[in-house]
């Protein structure tokens, strides 16, 4: 049978039906009056003989099997007239699901691209980290020696392999520039199940040293320098000054773990002189059948044996296995989820909302389905309309909030500021996915906020309301209208005291001061081209020559150079001990962050000298090793003694011996949200480091100056590019992107939240005045005063607003400490937020109430009365 | 929800046997609803009052499963009426329903006059 057949059947089925029951009818009705009955009586026993037509009618019609879609399509046209009589009813429903369910689509789009979605390449489930595990248990970045020895020695994976971002410059054709590069050992790519888009990956063979030098570039890298020619194999590129043979191009969409990189080449550990500084990231792939805790129990016991055979390096450390994704996911997984349950709340209020509207109508509309009942409609084809009237709603409303989430996310993920942490942003995608979550939640909710009528009439006695002339308002719907309300305003509590305490302390990191100046200070991030500046006095050359050069401009007031950045989200760091007290034993030293600096670095970024003085001319390659430590570390190190002139042990690479020569202040290097740890300053003139980037304090405005330094750096060497250009007010906003955004997003949905609960309570008391017109009619008549009329209402309101407000403060209490992670130096129990909340959420209940008392008191008795 | 039930049930009692009836009354031949009904009254000597309305749905079940036709005819006073027919099918279902009910009846009876026998 043709699927759309029974289309046509239907009316030829009614038809013919209907024609059956004609004919039956007057037979029996000849039948009867043969027997001399008169007309009008045969018709009338012919009827009442047949029982009930209708009733025989539907019976026969539910045999015909499809009528059950038919009734539904016949139920969703009713509905729809329904909705389309009470447009503002529709309308305000609407608009609220609309909202409610596509914030929530959205949000989950992001919660399931980032947190759920498997990484795009083969078997991701079976790719993890290594990292080494300091003694304080932190994550740490990997020795040369400790990789090859797990390469070598583990049973538990495929293989690992070692990789090590370092900006790369390219030169060559145009302009110098340095992009994001990363040295891999071979096999990485492997591990990550990624083919090249064409040509080769970096093989063994391209990894020994002394291989000829090779370079695999990114898609965009190839796009932005190459234009995306297929003939870019075998061609050479300057890496670093050196030429190297491209080998093959990375599709679109790789990436590499907790690093952006445009650039791979080989690693090429220099395995006579390995170093013993911690330096590499590593991934690893899992033999198959091997689970992660099998390896790591497999890592612990080499971590055991390493820490025994090298204590110098070992003692205490260990590893730690990290699968792929949960280290992708990092921090942004406690934002997600928290915000995702606070779109589900704002959802939950938009529900009850509509529930709350639904209910009202319903008992507006129980004279109309008393009378439906009186008609012969079953009871159950009752309920089953006033389902299909919210699942109308819902589903609609779920429909225009996918399209707002499929519009919408696209724009707010394109317009994240770049590099705001939020890993895998690229593979957020509202699909069909999507639209199954956002269908299931449509119907999820029409369930729940159709349930309520239901119940309701369920509850009602029908031809009790028939008696009453449908004014009546049962006490059990009353009842749940006010338990609606009630949880809307607690969950509006609950929303809006989230949004504070994250709104406050993000003002509180905003306002923190950094302890240095931010303003006109611009940074060039840069690496010094390690084949060019293989040794100590050509790279302290380079930076002192580019650095007087810039100090030289007009605009510029003042430069210097610093290795890691402030602002950066992190610094090197490092073991140090006084010298004048016993040598620490192995592990029980004490130490903190480095920094490696130029002279008038403090200068320039504005932190006050405490004692003693700046690195200067006299701190040369071959003078006395000196130090500056902060005030935490001397503090740390010297707590009642003058630092200056005393003798300290580094750890850092080589450093010999070096003396105190001055005091600084602290700063908020690390971040904003990062209280200062004690750091040690050493010049750059004894100590350089590839990695340096320039600090330029500027007289106005920095950025005309930028062209200016840029150029004064390829003055002194041509392939030397900046792979990073931004002011300090720049990385500062960058490091409290994600605050803002929670404080932003937490913001809106308390806002919706307050607003639909206002809506809420505001119509629930305006219904509930309405109702009970009469009765202040008749009480105005009997002399009651207007004054009293209002009071009466409020209190009703503000007795709903503050079962709202007390269940909204129990339950923040309760559960805003799974913000405790989110949050900056506020309490999750803040008082201030909670008093100023609740103070609000008084406030604006209040005024959700106050319009319709006054209406109430403006009841004519005169009218009232009449209209009896 | 209860007076549903109730209708429904009151359907089921009567299913079985209605159905019986009407399959029994068609072996004469086709016959349209009306006839059907007072075939049934008639032949029962007007013990059994079928509701005529409840006749229906039973006919439209019949022919779902099968076990009678439906087909469009003039009547004798040139009507059109809905005239049904036993098929082959439900000329095999009348005759185990009619031993089935035999066999009930005989154990029925044995139960209510074990005296007689």
């Amino acid at each position: 049978m043709r699927p759309w057949h029974w289309l046509f059947r239907r009316s030829q089925e009614e038809r013919e039906l209907d024609e059956e029951l004609r004919f039956h009818l007057s037979e029996e009705a000849q039948l009867r009056i043969d027997r001399g009955e008169s007309r009008e009586s045969a018709w009338r026993s012919a009827r009442q003989d047949f029982g009930n037509i209708t009733s025989a009618q539907e019976v026969t019609r539910d045999m015909w099997g499809w009528t059950a879609l038919e009734r539904a399509a016949q139920d969703v046209r009713f509905a729809v007239r329904m909705l389309r009589k009470n447009v503002a009813f529709t309308a305000v429903a609407l608009a609220a699901l609309t909202l409610g369910i596509g914030a929530t689509t959205a949000m989950f789009s992001v919660v399931y691209s980032v947190l759920l979605k498997p990484m795009t390449f083969p078997e991701p489930e079976r790719v993890v980290m290594l990292w080494e595990r300091q003694p304080s248990g932190r994550n740490n970045v990997v020795q040369t020696h400790n990789f090859l020895d797990w390469r070598q020695r583990n049973r538990s994976f495929l293989n690992i392999a070692a990789y090590l971002g370092v900006p790369a410059n390219l030169s060559g054709d145009g302009d110098p520039v340095q992009v994001p590069g990363v040295r891999v050992t071979s096999g990485f790519f492997e591990i990550l199940g990624a083919a090249p888009l064409f040509g080769r990956t970096i093989q063994a063979a391209d990894d020994a040293v002394g291989a000829p030098p090779v370079a695999v570039l990114s898609a965009g890298l190839w796009q932005r320098r190459f234009g995306g020619r297929t003939d870019v194999l075998g061609q050479k590129i300057r890496v670093n000054g050196v030429p190297c043979e491209i080998i093959g191009v990375m599709p679109a969409g790789f990436e590499v773990p907790s690093l952006a990189a445009d650039l791979y080449t080989p690693m090429q550990f220099d395995l006579a002189n390995p170093g013993r500084g911690r330096n590499y990231r590593t991934v690893a792939r899992l033999k198959p059948g091997v689970s992660t805790s099998a390896a790591d129990a497999d890592m612990q016991a080499i971590a055991a044996q390493l820490a025994q055979e090298r204590p110098e390096d070992d003692y205490r450390w260990g590893v730690n296995i990290v699968p792929l994704l949960e280290q992708t996911v990092g921090d942004s997984r406690s934002t997600l989820l928290v915000l995702l349950g606070a779109v589900a709340f704002v959802l939950l209020i938009a529900c009850a909302n509509v529930a709350n509207l639904l209910l009202m109508r319903g008992s507006a509309r129980r004279r109309e389905m008393t009378v439906r009942m009186a008609l012969g409609a079953g009871r159950w084809r009752l309920l089953h309309q006033l389902i299909i009237e919210s699942l109308l709603l819902s589903v609609s409303g779920g429909l225009m909030g996918f399209a707002l989430a499929w519009w919408g996310v696209p724009v707010i993920v394109n317009s994240l500021p770049a590099g705001f942490p939020l890993p895998r942003s690229g593979e957020i995608a509202v699909d069909y996915r999507i639209l199954g979550f956002t269908l299931f939640l449509s119907i999820a909710c029409g369930v729940f906020f159709g349930i309520f009528p239901v119940w309701q009439m369920n509850r009602a006695r029908m031809n009790d309301s028939l008696r009453q002339g449908g004014r009546g308002q049962t006490a059990s719907s009353r009842g749940i209208r006010n338990a609606l309300v009630v949880t809307e305003i607690g969950l509006a509590v609950l929303l809006v005291i989230g949004a504070g305490l994250m709104l406050r302390s993000f003002l509180l990191l905003h306002q923190t001061d950094p302890g240095f100046r931010l303003e006109h200070l611009l940074t060039f991030r840069m690496l010094l081209v390690p084949s060019k500046y293989p040794d100590a006095p050509r790279r302290a050359a380079v930076v002192e020559q580019m650095l007087d050069r810039i100090r030289a401009l007009p605009l510029v007031s003042s430069a210097s150079s610093i290795h890691v950045l402030p602002m950066t989200g992190g610094n090197s760091g490092t073991g140090y001990y006084r010298l004048d007290r016993p040598t620490p034993a192995i592990g029980a030293g004490t130490g903190g962050e480095i920094s490696v600096i130029s002279d008038r670095y403090f200068q320039t970024m504005g932190i006050p000298l405490l004692a003693g003085r700046d690195f200067d001319a006299r701190d040369r390659l071959n003078a006395p090793a000196v130090a500056i430590l902060n005030k935490s570390a001397a503090r740390q190190m010297y707590p009642d003694e003058n630092p200056v002139g005393k003798r300290m042990n580094v750890f850092w690479s080589g450093t010999p011996d070096v003396e105190i020569v001055g005091v600084v202040a602290d700063i908020r290097h690390d971040g904003l949200n990062v209280e200062p740890s004690p750091t040690m300053f050493l010049p750059n003139a004894q100590r350089p480091n590839s990695f340096n980037s320039l600090v330029v304090r500027t007289k106005g405005d920095p950025a005309p100056v930028v062209a200016a330094v840029k150029e004064q750096m390829h003055q002194i060497d041509p392939d030397q590019g900046a792979f990073e250009i931004r002011t300090m007010e720049q990385l500062t906003a960058q490091s409290i992107a994600r605050p803002k955004v929670q404080a932003t997003l937490m913001g809106v949905f308390g806002l919706v939240a307050l607003v639909l609960a206002c809506v809420g309570i505001y119509a629930v008391v305006s219904y509930s005045v309405e109702q009970r017109t009469r009765e202040m009619g008749i009480r105005l008549a009997l002399g009651a005063a207007p004054l009293s009329i209002l009071q009466m209402v409020l209190r009703e309101g503000l007795f709903l607003a503050g079962g709202g407000i007390l269940a909204g403060l129990l339950a923040a209490a309760g559960l805003t400490r799974y913000l405790s992670t989110l949050l900056y130096a506020v309490r999750p129990t803040d008082t201030l937020v909670y008093a100023s909340v609740s103070a609000t959420l008084a406030a604006a209940a209040l005024a959700g109430c106050y319009f319709p008392a006054r209406r109430a008191t403006r009841v004519d008795p005169a009218v009232v009365l009449r209209e009896e | 929800m209860a007076s549903e039930e109730r209708y429904q049930n009151r359907i089921e009692l009567l299913q079985g046997t209605l159905d019986m009836l009407i399959l029994r009354t068609l072996q004469w031949g086709p016959e349209h609803g009306h006839g059907i009904g007072l075939a049934i009254r008639n032949s029962s000597e007007d013990v059994l009052q079928v509701e005529h309305g409840s006749l229906y749905p039973a006919l439209h079940r019949l022919r779902k499963q099968g076990l009678i036709d439906a087909e469009w005819k003039m009547t004798e006073n040139k009507q059109r009426a809905r005239y049904y027919r036993l098929t082959p099918k439900g000329k095999k279902v009348l005759a185990t329903e009619e031993s089935r009910w035999n066999r009930m009846v005989e154990a029925i009876a044995r139960v209510m006059r074990p005296a007689t026998k």
